[in-house]
C-alpha cells in the first residue's frame, strides 16, 4: 500500500531577522512542494513574510511557529507567536492615494494580506497571537 | 538578488534586479538602492526578473521613490509580473512612481518629464 503524501507541515522559528530569512526560506520550500499553485505560494510567502517581521520587530516576539496544511480548494496557514498582542485583521488597511512625498514608508502588511488571502481569523490563547489565514489555490 | 545598474540614454539610470525581493534580497540591494536615489535624476528599476517580492523589497522601493520625489528627480518600476504589480497597486506605490509594462515605455516617459522640465528651466 502506498503511502499518502504529507499534506501538512509545521516548524518553530526563533523571533529574531535570522529567523524570519529561514521562515522564509522554509515556507517557499514547503509551500511550493505542496503544489497549490504559483498564486497561493506568492501569497503565503508575502502573508508570512509579513507576519514575522511585524511580529519580531513591532511585537517583540521570541519564537514563532507556521503551520501550512493544504486542502481541496487551496491551503489554511497558521501563524502563532508570543509577541505582544495584536491582531491583524483589524488594522487598517492603508494605501497611498495621491503624488506625494509624505507618504508612509510602512505600514502597507495588513492591507496586503487581506488582498492576498481569502480569509483571516484571529484569536489570542495562552499567551500567544494565532493568525488563521485561508488562501485559494490557483 | 543580483542587481545591475547601468546608464540609459544620459541621464535616465536604470537598475535590473533578478531573484527574489525578499528578507535576503532586500538587504542585498537596500545600501545601492540608497545611494542611487541621491545621485540619480531618473531612475527606473526593471523587476521583469523579479519573481517575488514583499514586505521589505517594497519598502526599499518606497524609500528610493521619496528620497528622488523630495529631490526633484523621477522613478518608475517596469515589467514586473502580474503578483508583484498586484502588490505595488496594493500599497499605492504606483501613485508615487509610474509602473510600465517594460524598459523602453517607462524610459521614454521619464524622458520627456526630463526635455519639459530642462526647456521650462531654459
Amino acid at each position: 500500500m502506498s503511502e499518502a503524501p504529507a499534506r501538512s507541515c509545521s516548524r518553530d522559528f526563533p523571533g529574531t531577522i535570522e529567523g524570519a530569512e529561514d521562515a522564509e526560506s522554509w515556507v517557499a520550500r514547503e509551500a511550493s512542494a505542496l503544489g497549490l499553485g504559483p498564486d497561493a505560494e506568492f501569497a503565503i510567502n508575502l502573508c508570512l513574510e509579513e507576519l514575522f517581521l511585524n511580529a519580531v520587530q513591532h511585537g517583540r516576539a521570541n519564537r514563532a511557529t507556521i503551520s501550512i496544511c493544504a486542502e481541496p480548494d487551496g491551503a489554511r496557514v497558521e501563524f502563532a507567536d508570543d509577541g505582544e498582542a495584536f491582531d491583524p485583521t483589524k488594522a487598517p488597511a492603508k494605501q497611498i492615494h495621491a503624488r506625494t512625498e509624505d507618504f508612509d514608508i510602512g505600514g502597507y502588511g495588513a492591507g496586503l494580506m487581506h488582498k492576498f488571502s481569502r480569509r483571516m481569523s484571529y484569536r489570542r490563547s495562552e499567551g500567544m497571537n494565532r493568525l488563521v489565514l485561508e488562501f485559494d489555490a490557483g | 538578488m543580483d542587481m545591475t545598474v547601468s546608464q540609459a540614454g544620459g541621464e535616465i539610470t536604470r537598475v535590473v534586479l533578478d531573484g527574489r525581493f525578499d528578507i535576503q534580497g532586500a538587504q542585498e540591494v537596500d545600501a545601492r538602492f540608497g545611494e542611487l536615489a541621491e545621485g540619480s535624476k531618473a531612475l527606473i528599476v526593471d523587476l521583469a526578473k523579479v519573481s517575488f517580492i514583499a514586505s521589505l523589497g517594497v519598502r526599499t522601493l518606497m524609500l528610493s521613490a521619496k528620497t528622488l520625489m523630495r529631490r526633484g528627480a523621477d522613478m518608475a518600476v517596469c515589467g514586473a509580473n502580474e503578483n508583484v504589480e498586484k502588490v505595488l497597486r496594493s500599497t499605492g506605490f504606483n501613485e508615487v512612481a509610474g509602473l510600465y509594462p517594460d524598459f523602453d515605455s517607462a524610459a521614454r516617459t521619464l524622458k520627456e518629464r526630463l526635455d519639459a522640465f530642462a526647456s521650462r528651466k531654459a
